[in-house]
């Protein structure tokens, strides 16, 4: 059997009465207009539409205000009939066209609920059956029993949503009521809304949030004056509208080569190829005051400045004295770039600034600074944003790989924090819009909250849609790596992995340094590291230890002979340590080590190594140990003469870590090494890998038979 | 798949047995909706339906106050002897108000739940019908006192009590007829809503409310022509009819419920059909 379609409209043409201002003062369309035959022009603001909706299927209807999308849902909804044309509407019509909209202020909450579901077509003994569900979804709780006039707007709305939500209908009708409530609640809008899809039924929406319609709906129409100009994909009719709207205020299309971006009222979205990159919600921005959310999507927008590859937009939030500015362009190389600016129109609390770039669930990898993983799948239960990796980690740049059954280009995302306190975090959005989000937040704690009026650049982010997949692990470390020569250097988890070539020379916890602090190692995994700092040759960073109140700052650059590593130690307070080491854990393929005074050859290991065994007997203090094994690159481990004297040692790691170590040491006259509150420097050396073949020259002027 | 009641087909012709059997499911809608009005009237106030009894209490004692006393020696009102002046204006006074109360509280319904009309479709009669119903509460109140006071004055319950429910349900026909006219009416053209305030009022004073119906048959400076007139008015002979019925016990001349019983009749259809025609898109006047 061949279902009938759940609503059809035909040739639909709705005419209203003309109405202008002078004429609603005295009543609309006077008798007096009306004896004297005086006839009124009409307008039409429908003008023959066609189209219809299965069993099931969700319906989006966009355009620009004053399209003619609300005259019919209301026609739909049967609430005025047409001029011309039909509409057939088979099944019970809920309409959210406006939430609460039947509440009388002096009844109570529970009135208004058999009230409100009568209008909907409820049977009192219908609603009895609901009603408990009713309560919970709107969080109402006792409540319920008072004068909904006592309510808060958002107890208001909630009901109102939670009553039209639960009357059962076959056909839910729902016109922008999801832009009131707070998030939460909205969110929870949009998850009962997904949830009425899947039971099957069938939705028609309308909506000026593109997101959502892309995220609800099966298939969209164009209105555009009254008349459908476009049915498809969500996909196609919001490219299509973004495109045909391209010259309005808060609307500017650019492009630059195949990439194109489409700024529209506080969203980016970003097309390569034709293929849009950017998830529905694209790239947007949310300002945080006394922990009310303000998004961006509530501000008037305004382009300000625009060419063929960039713009400057303006956008004023409604209940803040902020507006946002941002700064978009597409370089030669089809870069996206976004600043981000704040101007305060008088002092005012803020919190934080969130810009989200939410990208397509198709995505499957993320990389951010040193750690990489996989987005876990998006449940149907997650009704919120969840973190996929730990908000601790600090990096200024990111990447996310899609599937490569996907067509989308591997992202690269590098943030340039203007502002001190900025942060990146991946995270996966809720169900409904299937996406990844990079979140980059400006916090604005340090301040107090507290800021002047004034203008403030806060951050520019670069999206790079242009790399290879390959490279992306590469480019996304790229801030915190090293090249001398053939020699590659790149920290990694609070240490660093040398590289000859290809060729990776160190293993397991890497070259690292540690601290003995009353019997216990502060060892520089354990620091918490923030981003790189950029210095002319190389960069640095910065660790701060949880335990203890000091920072390691290290600072790796390349040197003629290697690269050079530098470690101080900034204390907060007196830090009185045991000792302290700086060691490069190298692979067990090495076999041999030499320092100025000895040399000799790595033990093997034995079944009984549980600790690490020194492989010296002599500790005198030195400024060079080597290490070598068979086709290996020679390491060569030297400190500089501005360091404080240490004392080189080779060292076998247990059995089960299974690595050789070369060592500095640095243990206290009285077995106890006190740093003042300040900075020291702990360490200042030299690593430099040799090629197999190029031992003979070594500078180190000897060679270990 | 035509008794799904549930279908709407915008060209389904609004045959009179549709219209009913929409009527019929939304009547929890219609009640609801007359409660939610006589809370919304009540809740606040400290003497709560107090004030329903109250209110025609002291309207009544005002005007027997004012005619029996200060106009009482010309208005020769007080004469009729048997029947306390008193009694019979509150007999006028409860019937009449409950026409007027329903008739102008109905013109403004439509406009006044324009939040309700503009967003759901329902049978947009229940509207003018919940206005009209609203009132019944106070007419009943009403009643008791009337019945209370009848007696206090020494009057005597008859029979004839037994058809007031059935001269009441051609007052009520009547103005849910003027009721259905006047609320599209008034959504329609704005100046609907004071046209039937000032109508309200002359019948106030054109219907046989502080008078007894007979002065003006005695009425000497009264031209021929307006006596006619006077008649011609529904509750003219509705008013009498009642009162002879408390009085009485009986009506003198049926016929002179004739002209009333077509006059609702006439009204109430010819409504029912100019609503329905409006009714379709009377939302984009709201």
């Amino acid at each position: 059997m061949i279902r009938e379609p759940v609503i059809e409209v035909r040739d639909l043409v709705k005419e209203f009465p003309s109405r202008r201002g002078a004429r609603d003062l005295r009543g609309r369309g006077g008798l007096g207009d009306w004896i004297r035959g005086r006839k009124t022009p009409r307008f039409r603001a429908l003008d023959g539409v066609s189209f219809s909706v299965s069993q099931g299927e969700s319906l989006g209807i966009i355009g620009r205000n004053g399209s003619g999308k609300s005259t019919l849902l209301s026609l739909i909804a049967g609430v005025t009939r047409p001029t011309a044309g039909q509409v057939i509407v088979r099944g019970r019509v809920a309409s959210l066209l406006e939430l609460g909209a039947g509440f009388h202020p002096i009844l109570t909450g529970r009135e208004n609920v058999y009230l409100n579901a009568g209008l909907l077509g409820m049977r009192h003994r219908e609603t009895d059956t609901v009603f408990d569900e009713i309560i919970r979804f709107a969080e109402i709780g006792d409540f319920i029993d008072q004068p909904v006039e006592t309510y808060s707007n958002g107890m208001f709305v909630r009901l109102g949503f939670a009553v039209a939500a639960h009357t059962n209908p076959d056909i839910f009708l729902v016109d922008e009521v999801l832009a009131v409530g707070d998030e939460a609640f909205q969110r929870k809008c949009r998850w009962k809304i997904g949830e009425l899809r899947e039971q099957g039924k069938t939705i028609v929406f309308v909506s000026h949030d593109l997101g959502l319609v892309h995220a609800l709906c099966d298939r969209v129409i164009l209105l555009d004056r009254g008349r459908l100009v476009q049915r498809d994909t969500p996909q196609e009719t919001i490219t299509w509208y973004l495109r045909q709207v391209g010259n309005e205020r808060g609307v500017h299309v650019f492009r630059q080569g195949n990439t194109e971006a489409i700024q529209c009222e506080g969203r980016i979205s970003l097309f390569r190829s034709g293929r849009e990159i950017t998830a529905p919600a694209g790239f947007s921005c949310a300002v945080v005051s006394l922990g009310q959310y303000h998004p961006g999507s509530q501000a008037e927008w305004t382009v300000t400045e625009r060419n063929e590859t960039g713009c400057v937009v303006r956008g004023r939030l409604p209940r803040l004295p902020v507006t946002l500015w941002w700064t978009e362009r597409l370089d030669e190389a089809g870069r996206f770039r976004w600043r981000v600016d704040l101007e305060l129109e008088r002092p005012c609390s803020l919190d934080q600034v969130n810009l989200s770039l939410a990208i397509p669930a198709a995505y499957r990898k993320w990389i951010y600074g040193d750690f990489s993983g996989d987005f876990p799948e998006i449940q149907p239960s997650d009704t919120q944003w969840t973190l996929v990796l730990s908000p601790e980690m600090r990096s200024n740049r990111a990447a996310a790989l899609p599937d490569d059954a996907s067509g989308l280009p591997p992202l690269l995302f590098e943030a340039q924090p203007v502002w001190p306190h900025t942060g990146l975090a991946w995270y996966n959005a809720e169900y409904l819009a299937q996406s990844r989000v990079l979140q980059a937040s400006v916090n604005f704690m340090s301040m107090a909250g507290q800021l002047e009026a004034s203008r403030i650049s806060l951050v520019e982010m670069l999206i790079d849609p242009g790399l290879r997949a390959e490279d992306m692990a590469w480019r996304v470390r790229s801030d915190r790596v090293v090249r001398s020569g053939r020699m590659t250097v790149r920290f990694e988890h609070g240490g660093l992995r040398l590289f000859l070539d290809e060729t990776e020379v160190t293993a397991y916890l890497n070259c690292y340094a540690a601290l003995l602090i009353e019997h216990l190692w502060a060892d520089s995994h354990t620091l918490q590291w923030g981003s790189s700092r950029p210095l002319s040759n190389g960069f640095e960073m910065e660790g701060v230890s949880r335990r203890f109140p000091f920072r390691q700052i290290w600072q790796v650059t390349p040197d003629p002979e290697g690269v050079h590593l530098t470690i101080e130690l900034e204390a907060d307070e007196v830090i009185q340590a045991q000792e302290y080491q700086v060691s490069v854990v190298l692979r067990p393929e090495y076999t041999e080590w030499a320092t100025e005074a000895e040399a000799g050859r790595f033990a093997s290991f034995q079944p009984e190594d549980t600790m690490w065994k020194h492989q010296n007997r002599t500790y005198p203090p030195g400024r060079q140990i080597i290490a070598e094994g068979a086709g290996l690159p020679r390491v060569v481990f030297l400190l500089q003469d501005d360091a404080p004297l240490m004392r080189p040692t080779a060292i076998n790691t247990s059995i089960a870590e299974n690595a050789r170590v070369l060592q500095f040491l640095r243990t206290g006259d009285v077995g106890r090494l006190v740093f003042e509150a300040g900075r020291h420097l702990l360490f200042s050396g030299t690593v430099r890998l040799e090629a197999a073949d190029a031992t003979d020259n070594s500078p180190g002027g000897f060679h270990v038979s | 798949m035509m008794s799904n009641p549930w279908i709407y087909d915008s060209l389904a012709p609004d045959t009179p047995a549709r219209v009913f059997r929409e009527l019929v499911r939304a009547r929890e809608l219609l009640l609801d909706l007359v409660w939610k009005d006589l809370r919304a009237r009540y809740r606040y106030a400290v003497m709560g339906f107090l004030w329903a009894v109250l209110e025609p209490l002291l309207f009544m004692a005002l005007l027997a106050v004012v005619f029996s006393f200060i106009l009482g020696d010309r208005a020769a009102l007080t004469g009729a002897g048997t029947r306390p002046y008193a009694v019979q204006l509150l007999c006028g006074l409860i019937f009449w108000q409950y026409f007027s109360g329903a008739v102008s509280a109905a013109t403004h319904s439509l406009v006044d739940a324009r939040h309700l009309v503009k967003k759901v479709r329902f049978p947009r009669e229940v509207i003018p019908l919940a206005a009209c119903l609203v009132p019944l509460v106070n007419l009943a109140i009403g009643l008791v006192l009337l019945e209370v006071t009848h007696l206090l004055f020494g009057g005597k319950l008859t029979v004839g009590y037994l058809i007031i429910p059935l001269l009441f349900s051609l007052e009520l026909v009547l103005t849910l007829g003027l009721a259905l006219w006047f609320c599209c009416g008034h959504a329609l053209f704005r100046d609907v809503g004071n046209m039937v305030s000032v109508g309200l009022m002359f019948g106030f004073y054109a219907s046989p409310v502080i008078y007894p119906a007979d002065l003006v048959a005695k009425a000497q400076g009264l031209p021929g022509w307006l006596a006619g007139l006077y008649w011609l008015n529904p509750m003219a002979g509705l008013l009498t009819a009642y009162r002879e019925l408390l009085f009485v016990g009986s009506l003198s001349d049926i016929r002179m419920l004739a002209w009333p019983a077509a006059c609702a009749v006439l009204v109430f259809i010819t409504g029912l059909v100019v609503f329905r025609k409006t009714a379709g898109t009377i939302a984009d006047s709201l």
